[in-house]
């Protein structure tokens, strides 16, 4: 329970940098979306039921400030953190490189997944694109800088918790 | 356990965790969403406080004369707006007067009440602003909000302190509207929103004798019908129009107001019957 508070409380963390950071943003009419931090590492590290809660309750967090349907992006959290979860065992997964390579390949399935769902709505779909590409980019730059900090983070946090550091850092 | 379950059962508890939440009521899924925005509420405010904060000190290192000089200005535009304030009252009575001689419906009255903006949140997908005042200003979902370039958006939600706000430029946004000076209206929706570009919308159902461009460009304000948004507002400019494909109508596009973007503070419209 506590290092499912623990993931939540990160979850929140990225949240507020993240709205922050697409508040700078805004004039520039470009936008960051780094979801996929949210599950990698209770997907690499954590036991299914809790890693999964985990994700599903942070996708929660992202869809109470969107206009979409409530449980949309936590559907999607949690798919994503059941692929990842598949093949953690066929990956290295304990340095932060890989787990940085791994939320880059999550953010990229999960932002257009999500993309398809929302296009449809869009007046014109065709020139929808070419700015979701752009904020895709943005996005995939951004998960890479702030990603080994997030993670470190993470793992700092549950490291409070028990004595094993090295199994999450 | 046999190793093909043990590689399917991620997918089965995702399978059981997608079977359960869709057979959750929508009432504690509207309340945990509402829960939940509570929860990231105080981050954006206190986030936008520390920000007022900021300006507040920059503000404090201006030098003397040019807050003279601010003055000043704001003094001959207060004069202007006084003139305006008395014109605006003598066509208000005018109005009255003729709504009883023709027995006319009146419009809709509303309190204006202005809003810090908390928070903007402008992707490819949606655009919204969050502001500072909710159900603790009787809000309304629905309510227009305008800035000094004309609308904004309207409030998509309602919050105990804070809202939401749809902007125009949202895919999400669709309203009746006329070209200035014409009566005959049209569709205007939101959702053109190119990196590093100015904001836009698409407008359907539009006159075959209404012609516009990039050079000449025409005003799109509010129409009125609905009952959402006063009459004469401005929503943008039209920059092109052409032949939709039923040959019936035209479609165009809208260039919206740049400081749309940036924008700090907004005046929500609340109509006074909800109030």
């Amino acid at each position: 329970m506590l290092r499912f508070s623990l993931i939540f409380l990160s979850t929140l963390l990225l949240w507020a940098v993240t709205a922050q950071l697409n508040h700078a943003l805004a004039p520039w009419r470009l936008y960051v979306f780094v979801g996929a931090l949210a599950v990698t590492l209770p997907a690499l590290t954590f036991p299914l039921k809790t890693g999964l809660l985990a994700s599903f309750f942070g996708g929660l967090l992202f869809d109470a400030v969107a206009p979409v349907s409530f449980g949309t992006h936590a559907l999607l959290f949690a798919l994503t953190h059941a692929v990842v979860f598949n093949f953690r065992d066929r990956v290295p997964r304990d340095d932060t490189l890989s787990r940085v390579v791994i939320a880059l390949f999550a953010n990229l399935g999960l932002f257009l997944i999500f993309s398809f769902t929302q296009v449809a709505r869009s007046p014109a779909p065709a020139s929808l694109w070419p700015r979701l590409f752009a904020d895709l980019a943005c996005s995939q730059i951004c998960l890479a800088l702030i990603a080994p900090w997030f993670f470190a983070i993470q793992a700092r946090a549950l490291a409070l918790l028990a004595d094993d550091t090295h199994r999450y850092a | 356990m046999p190793k093909r379950f043990d590689q399917a059962r991620p997918f089965l508890t995702l399978g059981l965790v997608v079977a359960a939440w869709l057979i959750v009521p929508t009432v504690i899924k509207t309340f945990t969403r509402a829960s939940f925005f509570e929860l990231t509420a105080p981050v954006s405010v206190a986030a936008s406080y520390a920000r007022d904060l900021k300006e507040y000190w920059s503000l404090r290192l201006r030098s003397n004369s040019e807050l003279i000089e601010a003055g000043r200005d704001l003094a001959r535009l207060n004069a202007s707006y006084d003139l305006a304030v008395q014109q605006n009252v003598e066509m208000q009575g005018e109005i009255a007067r003729l709504e009883a001689i023709l027995r006319l419906p009146s419009y809709t009255g509303y309190r204006s009440e202005h809003a810090r903006v908390v928070r903007r949140d402008f992707s490819g997908w949606w655009q919204r602003l969050t502001i500072r005042k909710g159900k603790n200003f009787n809000f309304t979902v629905g309510s227009p909000v305008v800035f000094s370039g004309g609308v904004v958006g309207r409030v998509s939600e309602v919050f105990a302190y804070t809202a939401t706000v749809d902007l125009i430029s949202s895919q999400t946004v669709r309203l009746a509207a006329v070209v200035e000076g014409d009566i005959r209206p049209m569709s205007y929706q939101g959702g053109l929103n190119p990196t590093f570009g100015s904001a836009g919308g698409v407008i359907e159902f539009v006159p075959l004798d209404i012609f516009a461009s990039a050079n000449a460009t025409k005003r799109l304000v509010t129409s009125g019908l609905g009952g959402v948004f006063p009459p004469g507002l401005t929503i943008g400019s039209v920059i092109k129009v052409e032949p939709s494909t039923d040959g019936l109508f035209k479609s165009g596009e809208v260039k919206l107001d740049d400081r749309l973007a940036a924008l700090t503070e907004v005046t929500v419209l609340v109509p006074l019957e909800s109030y």
